[in-house]
């Protein structure tokens, strides 16, 4: 049976990332807003791994487990690369992605 | 003048999705070449025809636990209360305006007051993974990005949300399933409120800026060891051997037809899943702000 990669994984890489990512931008519940608004919470610890996941995965997509993310979130950006910039890009703006 | 400036004008200044490509069979006159007591559309017929040839599927109608679903409790699930009298007049009210409840004609009683609670909750995946979705429709789902509940014929034509406000683009995965008899969908949805992962999903404390992730479980759990044979589904075909490849090329395809543009990529083609044996039913959940309460979004069959 099919199975969720951050019940698999709850501790794999990126599952923070993956998680987050699938339940605000599957294409059958696609809601940026609210991701946008969680987004700018600093105190919430579960958005600050996001972030971090985000970025790590940015500098280095090849990190990525396999396919995961796109079998997860189904975007049509094309590449996890085009989809983690347009991400960024959407929720933190002109942030540099080395600021810490 | 751009697809949207149509739009306003309540012209439509694109070629329809159907003009091109093997799909163009789908939508012939709906009086070529069919036996005299043909009732379906020639695509509907189309659709359903491969569906049955390439997806293995027979409609067959579910046995409703009755009982059961007359125990459901609409509260469980963040819905409205609903009586089996009130359900009935919830449906012959909005019937004209809210097409889909046509669904609940076929159901037994006890599933139609479950989908009448559904449909006055708010959530749309009675909309889009039931069986007032035709096979024709969610083929065209997959391929053209065509929403079922969008009921604006230009807009649907368009690719434009029938359930966002503001005519905001129209999403959908590589895939577009349903189950396809409305006692089947209802006895998922109640036995799913019950059960214990989709529980825990439910009975988070309410965050007015968070919500519980998605939960998936298989439909055997819920619809018993022959429920896959209720759920069918169409399939984009791999561009170039890659799934994700074929996603972005449709959103290509479909961007340069609406702005007017000849597409320099392959029109979409879907095919029907071949089964949906072990697979499971996802589970979206959405905040209910006036109860302060998490309820389900939406629900559809996915295959392994």
């Amino acid at each position: 049976m099919a199975s969720l990669y951050w019940e698999r994984h709850p501790d794999g890489p990126f599952a923070t990332l993956i998680a987050v990512a699938t339940t605000y931008l599957h294409p059958e519940n696609y809601d940026l807003d609210s991701l946008i608004e969680l987004a700018k919470r600093e105190d919430d610890e579960e958005m600050r791994v996001f972030k971090s996941e985000l970025r790590e995965a940015l500098r280095d997509p090849s990190q990525l487990p396999g396919d995961e993310l796109w079998e997860s979130v189904e975007y049509s950006d094309g590449s996890d690369e085009a989809f983690l910039r347009q991400l960024w890009h959407d929720l933190y703006g002109d942030e540099p992605l080395d600021a810490t | 003048m751009g697809a949207c400036d149509g739009l306003e004008r309540g012209e439509f200044d694109v070629r329809a999705p159907d003009e091109p490509g093997e799909l163009a069979v789908a939508d012939g006159p709906a009086d070529r070449a069919q036996p005299p007591e043909e009732t379906r559309s020639t695509g509907q017929a189309y659709a359903e025809l491969r569906q049955r040839v390439e997806g293995g599927w027979e409609p067959r109608k579910f046995e409703a636990p009755r009982e059961e679903l007359g125990r459901f409790d609409p509260e469980r699930a963040a819905l409205p209360p609903t009586s089996l009298d009130g359900a009935a007049d919830y449906v012959e009210e909005h019937r004209a305006a809210r097409p889909w409840l046509t669904m609940a004609d076929g159901a037994s009683p006890e599933a139609r007051r479950i989908l009448a609670a559904m449909d006055a909750g708010g959530g749309h995946s009675h909309i889009r993974h039931e069986g007032w979705v035709t096979e024709e429709a969610s083929m065209r789902r997959a391929a053209y990005l065509e929403d079922p509940a969008q009921l604006n014929s230009g807009k649907r034509n368009l690719g434009i949300d029938g359930v966002k406000p503001d005519d905001k683009p129209h999403r959908c995965a590589s895939t577009s399933t349903r189950i396809t008899d409305p006692d089947a969908f209802a006895t998922a949805f109640a036995r799913a409120v019950e059960h214990p992962k989709v529980r825990e999903a439910l009975d988070k404390p309410f965050d007015p800026s968070a919500k519980p992730n998605e939960v998936i479980v298989p439909i055997a759990d819920l619809l018993g060891p022959d429920g896959h044979r209720y759920c069918t589904g169409w399939r984009l075909e791999p561009v170039d051997g890659s799934m994700k490849t074929a996603q972005a090329k449709r959103d290509t395809w479909l961007a340069d037809r609406a702005a007017g543009r000849e597409p320099d990529v392959p029109e979409p083609q879907v095919r029907p899943v071949p089964t949906f044996e072990g697979g499971a039913i996802s589970f979206f959940f959405e905040r209910n702000d006036a109860e302060k309460r998490y309820q389900i979004a939406t629900m559809f069959p996915r295959p392994v």
